[in-house]
């Protein structure tokens, strides 16, 4: 049973930020849905003392993806739908394409959000990796402030964000790569279709001849929360990208996610799946 | 209570309802539309599957108040008067109701593909029906009903 919440649907921002910046309800977020209605039937922690729910689907600030001085700008209420079938997103962005394309089903997708996805936080949350490596910043709002971080910073812990009680994740924005950059995104999940992800990818990199110029390597679902390896991707920058190099980067990468994990009872298993299919991964986009 | 006004099925409606009540049960209890069918309850099954706008989404993920204004189709919507929708009749005559508990939402799911792609591919039908979970007659049959109906309906 759903409990009997109050339910706003603001028609602008700026209503929305005055609903938030009264401290003395406990107010949620509400757009797709598919986090909020599942954490409210199934008494999650994280929604049991909600008392009103904001709708912001109707919020215009919220919506649209468009290029801003030089970035794409994704509301962040656009759904997984709206960012799929973008012709911005098409040709930009084609590593965040494919990562929408293997969350949930169509239904979810025509539903659920982009900041849905990482406001949530959860281990593995799809879109998480794809956006580290873009170098996304997100724009929060309240009443009296307005600030812009990185989606890095933003994400603190399992299900855990900067996000304060009064304010909202307006834009997602993502500087357009280089066209010499290539990548790619992997999931492994237990079936194709509606499956929870065990483990993510997401690899940006330029390279120049056989030479990695830059790389950007995240991983999720097999770490705490979507993450980064910025003393791995100094480590590959300016190597040969050949066979042997490239099977003893995705050696490293498992030892850092073990690093960070601790061993657990499935790491005997995980860790070679995880280097040989970071390791695949990399022979794809380099092409070896 | 709220006083909710929206289409259901080509009709403006009001009604007066908890606001936090799912679609799911609005339609069933409110409306007795019980083509609409309750499985996972979490989004998973996709039997609850109404189109919203036009396009498919799990009903047991939206609340009442959400759909304030907005236009919402059911399997009874789609049908003309007695007669069944041409989907319908090929879910029909290839075999693809067995227990029949997916297909309202599975036919629905075709629907909306359909709109949007008159002509899909085999992988376009599949990745269009991977939100709906069917236990007993088995994709195949479906898949082929899917298909002969897009011929169809691109036919006339």
């Amino acid at each position: 049973m759903i409990p009997s919440i109050e339910i706003l649907i603001p028609k602008n921002l700026n209503e929305v930020l005055g609903i938030l910046s009264n401290q003395d309800k406990n107010f949620k977020i509400i757009a797709g849905g598919t986090d909020v209605v599942t954490g409210l039937k199934q008494e999650s922690n994280r929604f049991i003392n909600t008392e009103v729910l904001v709708d912001i689907n109707r919020i215009a600030e919220v919506k649209g993806i468009e290029k801003r001085n030089g970035k794409i700008s994704i509301g962040a209420a656009s759904t997984f739908t709206e960012i799929y079938t973008n012709p911005i997103v098409s040709s930009e962005l084609p590593i965040l394409k494919k990562a929408v394309a293997t969350i949930g089903s169509l239904q979810i997708r025509n539903r659920a959000t982009i900041a849905g996805n990482f406001v949530n936080n959860a281990p593995c949350a799809d879109t998480v990796t794809a956006l580290l490596v873009y170098n996304a910043t997100i724009e929060i709002e309240s009443t009296n402030s307005k600030r812009e971080i990185s989606l890095q910073e933003f994400l603190q812990g399992p299900y855990k964000t900067q996000l304060k009680k009064d304010e909202i994740v307006t834009r997602i924005n993502i500087p357009v790569p280089p066209k010499t950059f290539v990548g790619d995104f992997y999931k492994l999940g237990r079936r194709q279709a509606v499956a929870i992800s065990r483990i993510t990818f997401a690899v940006l990199m330029e390279l120049n001849g056989n030479k990695i110029n830059e790389i950007k390597i995240a991983a999720g679902a097999v770490t705490p929360i979507g993450t980064r390896f910025p003393e791995l991707e100094k480590y590959a920058a300016g190597k040969e990208a050949n066979n042997d190099f490239i099977k003893s980067l995705a050696s490293k990468l498992g030892e850092e996610i073990i690093k960070l994990t601790g061993l657990r009872w499935s790491s005997e298993y995980k860790l070679p799946v995880v280097q040989q299919m970071f390791y695949q991964m990399l022979k794809r986009i380099t092409k070896k | 209570m709220i006083n909710l006004k929206f289409i259901l099925n080509g009709k403006e409606v009001t009604v007066e309802t908890e606001p936090s009540i799912r679609l799911l049960d609005l339609l069933r209890d409110k409306f007795n539309l019980t083509g609409t069918k309750e499985g996972c309850g979490v989004g998973e099954c996709g039997a609850c599957t109404v189109l919203m706008n036009g396009k498919a989404v799990n009903s047991c993920l939206i609340l009442a108040a959400q759909i304030e204004g907005n236009e919402i189709v059911t399997i009874e919507g789609i049908t003309n008067g007695n007669e069944l929708h041409p989907i319908q009749k090929k879910f029909l005559k290839y075999g693809a109701v067995q227990c029949g508990f997916c297909s309202p939402a599975m036919v629905l799911s075709a629907f909306a593909l359909l709109k949007e792609n008159p002509n899909p591919t085999e992988e376009e039908i599949k990745d269009a029906i991977a939100g709906n979970l069917c236990r007993c007659t088995g994709y195949k049959q479906i898949i082929e009903a899917i298909n002969e109906s897009a011929k169809e309906l691109t036919s006339h």
